[in-house]
């Protein structure tokens, strides 16, 4: 970028933000890696936390373990009291943006639940996912655990139909991973990874190991097990090309994936 | 308490074991258009660069135009960001930032001019609002004043797309998600051109450029080249619950601002794709 740099910065000035030229300009800018070495991790809220004791207890003994090795941001999925939220608040006609703050809410009792539990090991949750205080706890004591829901609040881009909140914890992880330039992004939850049909009803379901998000589209498998506007995030994402699904109810996956083994189903950008 | 148990402890309702991914099992729940919240408040967007960057010149006469709109409507005033954020833009990206650093501190510059615009209405009662104000204190703040002035740009913040190395949800983008969000009863964008033109009326083929009254987002999503508002606006258009028009108009003309709110045609009408009954 740098022979060009007067000539973007004069771009930058001149131009609509909508202009063409600058926004290929914009594109030959060099990619910073805000957080490199830290994994991504998102704790399913209805798969994982709502199972309580018998599912957490030991993935916090995998995340205290694992954090000798490993940098971890741990997001948090919300659940079944998001689905209680989400049921009242569509059945009265409120918005996508209304639902989306609810939602934000049960995410965040499930990261101080996690930050509890964590707390004796020197793990904090933040509030937020933005930068802040961050890089110190990954820094001090290798992990932190944040709530998993975008921002977006009441400015949440609602889907072609209904009310329910289209970018959810799936999308709100991804893109802390894909934003903080994160080494891996992946998904813990409580099946073995994305299925040829929904394992949780139908006994002929088989595992996929490896699949690109095009492939997933043409299978018509895009609504399943990720949130389906997140494939697109990946599509266009610059640092995280890859993400993982894994079954984290069976012991010793969450560290073999950290150690970048392939365990579950890995969805590629391309 | 038995740890031994490994079981969902579903909470009942219509959406509790489904997946959310399958509209079939979420449409009967959630699949209805939804009330109005505020469907009083009209949302003005005041252009960063087009008005604000302008100075006294274009703010002034803007200023002198929403003091007397005050007493007709209650107002959601929200800015855009203008040339500070392009250079922080410039050196951001020169840094490597990714988009998710650039948003924020763009938005913060939208948050800037608002605080200049709320200084000069606030002898009306006009006070600038910060994101969480608006998104849960709009009533009782408009209740109590005619107006507030607000950031307009979206709170993507570290959580932006992707997509472009430049944020591509920015203030028309988050103006729209807002007003369409709380059910209001009408979007303008005030910049310093009359419209939309078939090519830039401020680029190379000024010459060509023509006024277009009104277009649907569909077709403001295929114009080529460069528009007045954020690209991404046709495409969040497209899934408008409310909001079925929006008109860009004029701020150097400020009488025009006036007149859009009583429902004129003064500048490009933008057809979204919401419909009157749903």
């Amino acid at each position: 970028m740098a022979d060009t740099t007067a000539e973007f910065e004069a771009l930058l000035m001149q131009r609509s933000l909508s202009d063409p030229q600058l926004l290929a300009a914009a594109e030959t800018a060099s990619d910073f890696r805000i957080l490199p070495d830290a994994t991504v991790l998102k704790i399913g809220g209805q798969s994982v936390i709502d199972r309580g004791r018998a599912a957490v207890y030991p993935l916090v003994d995998e995340i205290v373990a694992a954090r000798a090795q490993h940098k971890m941001l741990i997001g948090t999925g919300a659940g079944t009291r998001a689905r209680h939220l989400y049921s009242i608040a569509a059945r009265l006609n409120l918005p996508a943006g209304v639902l989306s703050q609810l939602g934000a809410s049960v995410a965040n009792q499930n990261a101080v639940m996690l930050g509890t539990l964590l707390a004796k090991h020197g793990i904090s949750a933040v509030d937020g996912a933005g930068l802040s205080a961050v890089p110190l706890y990954l820094e001090e004591v290798n992990a932190v655990v944040f709530s998993g829901m975008p921002p977006y609040g009441l400015w949440m881009r609602p889907a072609a139909e209904g009310v329910i909140p289209p970018y959810r914890t799936d999308a709100g992880c991804f893109l802390v991973a894909e934003q903080f330039g994160c080494k891996a992004m992946i998904f813990v939850k409580d099946e073995a990874g994305l299925y040829t049909d929904n394992p949780k009803a139908s006994k002929n379901a088989v595992l996929i190991p490896r699949i690109t998000v095009d492939e997933m589209k043409a299978k018509g498998l895009h609504d399943s097990v990720l949130e389906f506007p997140m494939l697109d995030l990946l599509r266009s994402a610059r640092h995280v090309r890859e993400v993982q699904v894994i079954n984290g109810l069976v012991p010793g996956n969450l560290t073999r994936a950290l150690n970048g083994e392939h365990v579950g189903t890995i969805i590629t950008a391309r | 308490m038995s740890g031994t148990t490994n079981t969902i402890k579903h909470l009942g309702s219509p959406l509790a074991r489904q997946t959310l991914l399958d509209k079939t099992l979420t449409r009967p729940v959630a699949g209805h258009r939804p009330i109005r919240i505020l469907p009083w408040l009209q949302v003005v967007k005041i252009g960063g660069r087009s008005i604000m960057d302008r100075g006294p010149e274009a703010i002034l006469p803007v200023v002198a135009e929403l003091r007397k709109l005050l007493p007709e409507h209650r107002l959601l005033i929200l800015t855009g960001a203008g040339i500070r954020a392009r250079h922080v833009y410039s050196v951001g990206l020169d840094l490597g930032l990714p988009s998710g650093s650039l948003a924020p501190l763009a938005a913060s510059e939208a948050g800037q001019n608002g605080h200049i615009l709320a200084a000069l209405l606030a002898s009306e009662g006009v006070s600038y609002v910060e994101h969480p104000t608006i998104a849960n204190q709009l009533a009782i703040h408009l209740t109590a004043a005619r107006a507030v002035v607000g950031s307009a740009f979206p709170p993507y913040h570290h959580h932006e797309f992707p997509d472009s190395r430049i944020p591509m949800h920015r203030a028309d983008t988050g103006a729209f998600l807002l007003a369409d969000a709380l059910g209001a009863a009408g979007l303008t964008i005030v910049e310093d051109v009359d419209g939309i033109y078939t090519t830039d009326p401020n680029g190379p083929d000024c010459a060509l450029a023509r006024l277009l009254p009104e277009i649907n987002a569909a077709d403001l999503a295929k114009l080529p080249g460069t528009l007045p508002v954020d690209r991404v606006l046709p495409e969040v258009m497209a899934n408008a619950r409310h909001i079925r028009r929006v008109q860009i108009v004029n701020g150097l003309m400020p009488e025009r601002i006036t007149a859009a709110l009583r429902g004129e045609h003064v500048g490009t009408i933008i057809h979204t794709n919401a419909t009157s009954s749903a």
